[in-house]
């Protein structure tokens, strides 16, 4: 079926997504494209889901013939092949609304890259050295069943499975195998599961799930620690708003203020930008609502719960604002614009989680509750998952789904401290983990640790058996998106082979529980998929096929209004580790465009995707402002030694003239011991030498807590940038 | 010069743009662009047919950052064109500045030549270890080592929208072609289409007071408008 074909069908299958689907079509999007079908030059688009973050977006895959060479009983041969050329977003997806970011339309280059797994492995060498040898299935799964049966026997809580936040098929699939085995819950592992957020929504509005900004419709916008056109929840859906935020509406023209200790893309983008002092974001929040309270710009303060309107009120914002590192009268200016505006709106988040971060994202849920834009448009809106009347489509799977819940990364280290048995899919925690947390240690300990992804990444080379998973494009699932207004579910079906021996977790999972003998029923799209059909709201006689055939169901959830539990206000300053006189500076590693929690370092477009600060390609630098550089005696590409309590690294600098002074960043994505030939070896972890600090509530990893010092290292290696240099920045003069 | 039916052009709302670079990575996947490796890239030899330029203005606190995708410009009067010895580079009838890699020499004139630098030099035959080549779009050519190459405005696109409305018996739709990186911009700050049509979105956008062309004061005339941030 072409691109033409594909919306002629999904347009008359359902007039307008969001409503569910409509009539069946009668055509159906061939599942699989079989050989004969395959014809040259001719091109064919399916529906998939994108599986590069929590965001879900609904994609189009382009499907063509491909030539493979492969070797056949010792020689060489041809072979046509239905081949991935490309992927594009969905338009009838609500959330990608047919864009994609970079990193999805990179992930194709994930599927035929040339270092994915090709079969099960089993270790050959020591843990840790990443050297395995190929064995069949019947024998890794056998060996795998019998460990795991006998640590059943003796301890299924020594049997801990570490995952990724990504709700869906594959969370329900982990955590119905774990319940079988009578094993601990699976832990998620992740630096980008957003736990902060969802907590404070849950706190203050009783929203599960992360609450949706309706941006577009917002005029004046204050964005407080939320790089959301960057890495935060869902950069697709927010560009898009923010397109439409910006030049969408003939009459306004959205303004956007945006405080932030970096730099960050969302702050290139704003109109102003106010830096603040890392961890200073409740600070900031709590004057921002004193002022607004003070020049009775609040309209909606009865909303407030009046031990936070005391709270608000008692605030001294003179003491607040100079704790952040800003000048009051500029603050007042921009409060004014924010209370008189049509359609304010604040977005808090936490991309650089703090010790404090819980508070600040609460703080702002009360302003925007002062503000009176909570379930408003240009406000803060109930995701679905809070808004859904009765019974919800989960809420039919045992538990809910785990990546719904807040993920504690301390939960993580402490499962891995005593693990016997560990599993591991679409995780990497030996990466994304702090050296300090002991997750090496953990893995070096245990009996057997088993990895489940398609490459051998820093986690994977400590484990004894590769199940290797299908690659998401060659597999059957349901997604369900992190942000979203609907109650939706991205569906994918596969529709090329699989290239190599690999199978999908879910059926390894399911053959697992079956060697060891436990009761356990297979999961497919269908589960999730089902109740969502049931949903009043969803079209009568809408039939699975019909969803798989549009790639996913968006239906409409109703309003949700929030159940106010009136939690206090708390204005506790965020704690970093180290001290000051010795580490005088603040240490912030941060998501990445390009790389997003390092997962995205194997893909060369990826690799060679100009750093949107420094410019840098193939490799990423510290990001040091120009007099500490002067102080160092460093310019670009000079290489710093960065070190903390915990450990040090060392990477070349970037004097970048948007950098908070005492404040070095760091993208994170480089520093892979092992993860294909494109990002093994190259630079350093910034993750690696974070101290074991926490979100004092949620316990998510406090990626801004650790302090740092800097010195020059000497010489200059490895540091390619793609731009000119952007300024003179050569103090000394040298080179 | 006179354009038959169409004049494509290209404007981009820096007003919209966050600078993402979805556009960047829709390019490599659309035109088979070749990987570089660390090596090639140190040596300045990493080709994107689209890049993100961006400027830092101003001291801190009050620094901004400005981002701008920089693509060929599609220039009617292009410095490129009339130094190529071998008609390698040469305008079509529809305003796009067309490269033939098979009449391509490879002496660097064009690129010389270009104030906008988006043209790029294969020094080697592209390598793609395999399994990659599958993803390699068939409908755009592959070029050997030693030729110049830069963005077609997704002449592949056009000419399959083209063709796809010659089909059914009907004239192309405002909007109906889209080059990768306009189909993939999350904000929609880029779009295309028909100079030549007054009422296509891209000739509306074109007309804008923010609209301005890049180094407009060489007499290049670019068919891409870039629209300033507004204030």
């Amino acid at each position: 079926m072409d691109r033409r074909d594909f919306f002629k069908i999904v347009s008359t299958a359902s007039a307008g997504a969001l409503a569910g689907c409509g009539n069946h079509t009668g055509k159906v999007i061939p599942l699989l494209v079989p050989e004969h079908e395959i014809v040259p030059g001719e091109e064919q688009w399916h529906p998939a889901a994108c599986t590069e973050c929590a965001a879900g977006c609904g994609t189009l895959v382009r499907v063509m013939e491909g030539i493979r060479t492969i070797e056949r009983g010792g020689e060489t041969v041809r072979q046509r092949v239905a081949a991935i050329k490309k992927i594009e977003g969905n338009p009838l997806d609500p959330i990608s609304g047919g864009r994609l970011c970079a990193r999805g339309q990179a992930s194709v280059q994930s599927l035929y890259h040339p270092d994915r797994l090709r079969g099960p492995m089993r270790r050959s060498g020591e843990r840790g050295q990443a050297r395995f040898a190929a064995v069949s299935w019947e024998e890794a799964l056998g060996q795998a069943a019998d460990e795991i049966a006998r640590q059943c026997g003796a301890d299924p809580l020594g049997i801990v499975f570490v995952a990724g936040p990504e709700p869906g098929t594959r969370s329900l699939a982990i955590q119905r195998f774990t319940a079988a085995l009578g094993a601990p819950a699976p832990v998620v592992c992740s630096i980008a599961d957003h736990a902060v957020e969802r907590r404070a929504a849950d706190m203050v509005f009783g929203w599960k799930g992360l609450p949706v900004y309706d941006l577009a419709r917002a005029h004046c916008t204050l964005s407080v620690g939320a790089d959301f056109l960057g890495g935060w929840a869902s950069p697709v859906y927010y560009a898009r708003q923010f397109g439409a935020f910006r030049q969408g509406r003939s009459n306004v023209r959205g303004r956007l203020i945006h405080a932030e200790s970096r730099l960050s893309l969302t702050a290139a983008a704003a109109d102003r930008w106010l830096p603040l002092s890392p961890g200073s974001e409740v600070q900031f929040l709590a004057a921002i609502g004193h002022l607004l309270l003070d020049a009775r710009l609040a309209r909606n303060t009865d909303a407030l719960p009046k031990q936070v309107a005391a709270a608000f009120q008692s605030a001294d914002p003179g003491a607040l604002l100079a704790s952040c590192g800003l000048a009051e009268k500029r603050v007042r200016e921009l409060v004014r614009e924010l209370g008189e505006s049509e359609a304010p709106l604040v977005l808090a988040g936490a991309s650089l989680v703090h010790t404090n971060s819980l508070d600040a994202v609460a703080a702002s849920h009360y302003i925007n509750l002062m503000l009176g834009n909570v379930g408003e448009p240009g406000g803060v809106l109930a995701p679905a998952s809070a808004a859904a009347p009765g019974r919800r489509p989960h809420d039919s799977l045992p538990d809910g789904l785990p990546g719904q819940q807040p993920a504690p990364n301390r939960a993580a280290a402490e499962g891995l401290a005593g693990a016997q048995v560990v599993l591991i899919d679409s995780a990497n925690p030996v990466y994304t983990m702090p050296r300090s947390a002991g997750v090496r240690d953990a893995l070096a300990r245990a009996k057997l640790v088993i990895a489940l992804g398609s490459f051998t990444d820093d986690s994977a080379a400590w484990a004894d058996l590769l199940l290797p998973d299908h690659h998401p494009l060659e597999s059957a699932m349901a997604v369900v998106p992190a942000v979203s207004r609907q109650l939706a579910a991205v569906v994918s079906t596969p529709f090329v082979e699989p290239l190599y021996d690999t199978r999908a977790v879910e059926s390894t999972l399911a053959d697992l529980a079956r060697r060891i003998g436990v009761e356990y029923s297979p999961v497919t799209p269908r589960d999730i998929v089902e109740p969502l059909l049931a949903q009043p709201s969803a079209a009568g006689g809408a039939t699975y096929d019909d969803v798989a055939r549009q790639g996913g169901i968006w239906l409409d959830a109703p309003p949700a209004e929030p159940r106010l539990a009136g939690v206090a206000l708390e204005l506790a300053s965020a704690r970093f580790e180290g001290d000051p006189a010795q580490y005088p500076f603040l240490f912030q590693p941060y998501l990445s465009l390009e790389f997003h929690d390092g997962r995205g370092a194997n893909l060369p477009w990826l690799q060679e995707l100009p750093d949107p600060a420094s410019s840098s390609i193939w490799g990423l630098p510290v990001e040091i402002d120009p007099q500490t550089a002067a102080k160092l005696r460093v310019a670009n590409g000079d290489m710093v030694r960065v070190e903390s309590p915990h450990g040090s690294l060392e990477a070349p600098a970037y004097v970048h003239p948007g950098a908070v002074p005492g404040v070095a960043s760091m993208a994170i994505g480089d520093g892979h011991e092992h993860y294909s030939r494109y990002a093994s070896g190259r630079g350093a972890n910034p993750l690696a030498i974070l101290a074991p600090v926490w979100e004092k509530s949620t316990g998510a990893l406090a990626l801004g807590a650790t302090r740092v010092r800097l010195a020059r290292a000497g010489g200059s290696r490895g540091w390619i940038q793609f731009a000119a240099p952007d300024r003179e920045e050569r103090p000394f003069g040298r080179r | 010069m006179t354009h038959t039916q169409h004049r494509w052009g290209m404007a981009i709302d820096l007003d919209r743009c966050t600078g993402c670079a979805a556009c960047v990575v829709a390019c490599h996947a659309e035109n088979n662009l070749p990987v570089s490796t660390p090596e090639l890239a140190a040596e300045g030899r990493t080709a994107h047919w689209i890049r993100i330029d961006r400027y830092y203005q101003g001291e801190f606190p009050d620094v901004k950052v400005k981002y701008m995708p920089v693509l060929c410009q599609q220039c009617d009067e292009a410095p490129c064109e009339p130094v190529c010895p071998v008609y390698a580079t040469y305008h079509n009838p529809e305003g796009l500045n067309v490269q033939v890699y098979n009449r391509c020499v490879g002496t660097f004139y064009c690129a010389n030549n270009c104030p906008y630098t988006v043209r790029y030099f294969n020094w080697f035959a592209p390598q793609w270890p395999e399994p990659l080549p599958l993803q390699h779009n068939p409908d755009v050519a592959i070029r050997p080592g030693g030729v110049m190459e830069k963005c077609t405005f997704c002449i592949q696109r056009i000419k399959r929208s083209k063709e796809d409305a010659a089909q059914e018996g009907r004239p192309l739709a405002d909007g109906e072609v889209r080059p990768a990186c306009v189909q993939s911009c999350p904000a929609e700050a880029m779009v295309f289409g028909d100079l030549n049509d007054p009422e296509s979105k891209v000739s509306r956008l074109a007309g804008n007071g923010r609209a301005t062309k890049l180094l407009e004061e060489l007499g290049t005339k670019p068919k891409v408008f870039y629209l300033h941030k507004a204030t």
